[in-house]
């Protein structure tokens, strides 16, 4: 499904966030990236929908190397890959049902989508992914006056929206207290488990990485370090992860 | 998890630029102090003489004395470049280089004082006091057969005032974008237009409203509209600056979860952007009508039309029971649109 192969990034300022990292991702699997801060996370997920520009390496999704796209070829691979985000990044102002439909965007004309213009099936598809992740009743509401776990899963939907083969997840929990955190986790193992969705989801705390993953890689200074079953990280892999210092914080 | 690495200025650079920053404070103390304390107030010539000469020289020695002083405490260049070092508790107020400083200000002080001719015998003069009585009084007795004139004119500022915005606010939105830096920066040739526009823009804000005006009095002749297209010009370089800041200033977590559905760019525009800035457009677009309605009436007084024009007139004529009428129109003009553009931001907020 998803092939990196060698990839690199250095940012323009020189800083080398990636460095030869290489990892598969077969279909329908619960991928974890966990690892500290500033440890490459972001910038690996942000590689495969190229948000940020790789500077060496391939992305193979679906055996088309996105690493090389551009323009309107570039923008048909992102309609395929969901992404949520730390701080939800949902269009202020605008409602539920609004939000979701952004998700549709790609498949939407440029002036329809301006003037607001959606087909019923996108519509009543929207209504569908609303209902999936909870809202039901919450379409109206603006988006920006629900809390944050609702804000989060409106974001879930949104991504459903684009009917993506793979949902990628930078940090979705990190601003969420506990109990939100794991209702957001449920719908992801939700959408993963019941849509088929591929889901790579970058993750702090390694008690819901035990709950929830499949697999999982670690990255450290740029590059990967471990790849394996969860339940296989042990103390030692822990320390050699987040350093000797680190103690472990659990969330139930 | 994007991390900068921070470059460290230059140490030759900061050098070079404390030395040329010296020379000039030293050429500038040098000159004032011999042009004003020793020419006007020493030795009281009436009519001191100008030559390039003395600039120039000034700045010779100016260079002198940097090159005697620059590693010695007393280099305000290399205090202010932090390039001295000195007891972080002491600050850097009580340092020998910030007396330089100090000197600079009190010269500066002197020199406004003298160029700017202030004169306590003028201001409380008999003759000047009889004036001033005569003109208030006047001032304060209008001649209310003027209302009606005046109330026209004022009613031509407002509209010309507001129709000045409505043609600056579409322009300004479309170049607010091009000249916003976060969204030009992803290529050279949108870089280059950002340059480009952003130095067209400071260029004619940095000409007057009241200059344009009098262009556009030669151009299409003296009346409303040339007013209204000085105003114009004017507040298409503001609110386009106005604009772009806000573009500049917004979450770019939208933008890239919509970049991030595979929507066309322009469409990335219009849901991450546009929401994030609609409010404090309407809020700069209101405040910019109000600060229009107000130098419309300055430019009136050089042929811009409105009110501005008509006491011009009166002005002209010495007849000050009319200009005091039109003097209470604008001020309660200007009071009413203070107002109610305060109401209405605060209404948006």
């Amino acid at each position: 499904m998803l092939e990196i192969k060698g990839l690199e990034k250095v940012y323009p300022n020189g800083y080398h966030a990636l460095k030869n990292v290489s990892f598969c991702v077969p279909k329908g699997e619960f991928l974890v990236v966990i690892g500290l801060s500033g440890s490459g996370k972001s910038t690996m997920l942000r590689c495969i929908n190229r948000l940020h520009d790789p500077t060496g390496g391939e992305v193979l999704f679906c055996g088309v190397d996105t690493s090389k796209l551009k323009g309107s070829a570039l923008r048909k691979i992102r309609s395929e890959i969901g992404m949520i985000f730390q701080h939800f990044n949902l269009i202020p102002r605008k409602t539920v049902m609004e939000n979701v439909l952004s998700g549709n965007l790609s498949r939407t004309g440029i002036l329809a989508s301006i003037l607001g213009i959606h087909s019923p099936e996108a519509r009543a598809l929207a209504q569908k992914y609303i209902e999936i992740v909870g809202l039901k009743g919450k379409e109206r509401n603006r988006a920006d006056n629900l809390s944050g776990g609702q804000q989060q899963r409106v974001a879930i939907a949104r991504a459903l929206m684009q009917n993506p083969k793979i949902l990628l997840a930078d940090e979705p929990v990190a601003s969420l207290d506990p109990a939100t955190s794991h209702s957001v986790m449920q719908y992801l193992k939700k959408v993963n488990e019941e849509l088929g969705v591929t889901v790579i989801c970058n993750l702090h705390f390694l008690s819901l990485v035990r709950q929830y993953a499949h697999r999982v890689v670690a990255l450290k200074g740029g590059k990967l370090i471990y790849d394996g079953k969860p339940l296989e990280i042990n103390e030692e892999w822990f320390k050699t992860i987040y350093g000797e210092d680190a103690v472990e914080v659990t969330i139930n | 998890m994007k991390q900068r690495v921070q470059k460290k200025p230059n140490k030759y650079i900061q050098g070079c630029k404390a030395f040329v920053l010296d020379t000039l404070t030293w050429a500038y103390i040098l000159l004032v102090g011999y042009k004003i304390v020793y020419e006007k107030m020493i030795i009281d010539e009436r009519y001191p003489e100008f030559s390039w000469e003395q600039p120039l020289l000034a700045l010779y020695i100016g260079l002198a004395v940097a090159a005697i002083l620059f590693f010695t405490k007393l280099s305000l260049g290399r205090g202010l470049f932090g390039l001295i070092k000195f007891d972080e508790n002491e600050g850097p107020a009580s340092q020998p280089f910030a007396w330089v400083g100090y000197l600079l200000i009190v010269l500066t002080f002197i020199t406004g004082f003298y160029v700017s001719q202030i004169s306590m015998k003028e201001f409380l003069s008999e003759s000047g006091l009889e004036g001033a009585r005569r003109i208030f009084k006047a001032l304060f007795s209008p001649n209310w057969a003027v209302f009606e004139e005046g109330l026209f004119a004022a009613i031509e500022t407002i509209y010309m005032a507001f129709i000045a915005t409505a043609v600056a606010i579409p322009i300004a939105f479309v170049l607010g974008f091009f000249a916003a830096r976060n969204l030009m920066n992803t290529n050279r040739l949108a870089f280059f237009c950002y340059n480009t526009l952003r130095a067209f823009l400071n260029i004619s804000r940095s000409i007057e409203p009241l200059v344009w005006a009098i262009i556009f009095s030669v151009w299409v002749g003296i009346g409303p509209f040339s007013g209204m297209l000085a105003l114009c010009i004017h507040s298409i370089a503001s609110l386009t600056k106005q604009y772009s800041e806000q573009i500049e200033s917004i979450d770019d977590g939208p933008i890239e979860a919509i970049t991030a559905t595979g929507a066309h760019p322009i469409q990335v525009v219009w849901f991450g952007v546009v929401p994030q800035i609609v409010l404090p457009y309407l809020s700069y677009t209101i405040y910019r009508w109000d600060i229009n309605v107000r130098m419309a009436t300055v430019i009136g007084l050089v042929g811009g039309g409105g009110i501005g024009n008509l006491l011009m007139q009166y002005q002209g004529q010495a007849r000050w029971n009319e200009v005091g009428m039109l003097v209470i129109l604008i001020a309660a003009i200007v009071w009413t649109m203070d107002w109610a553009s305060s109401k209405l931001r605060e209404a948006l907020k």
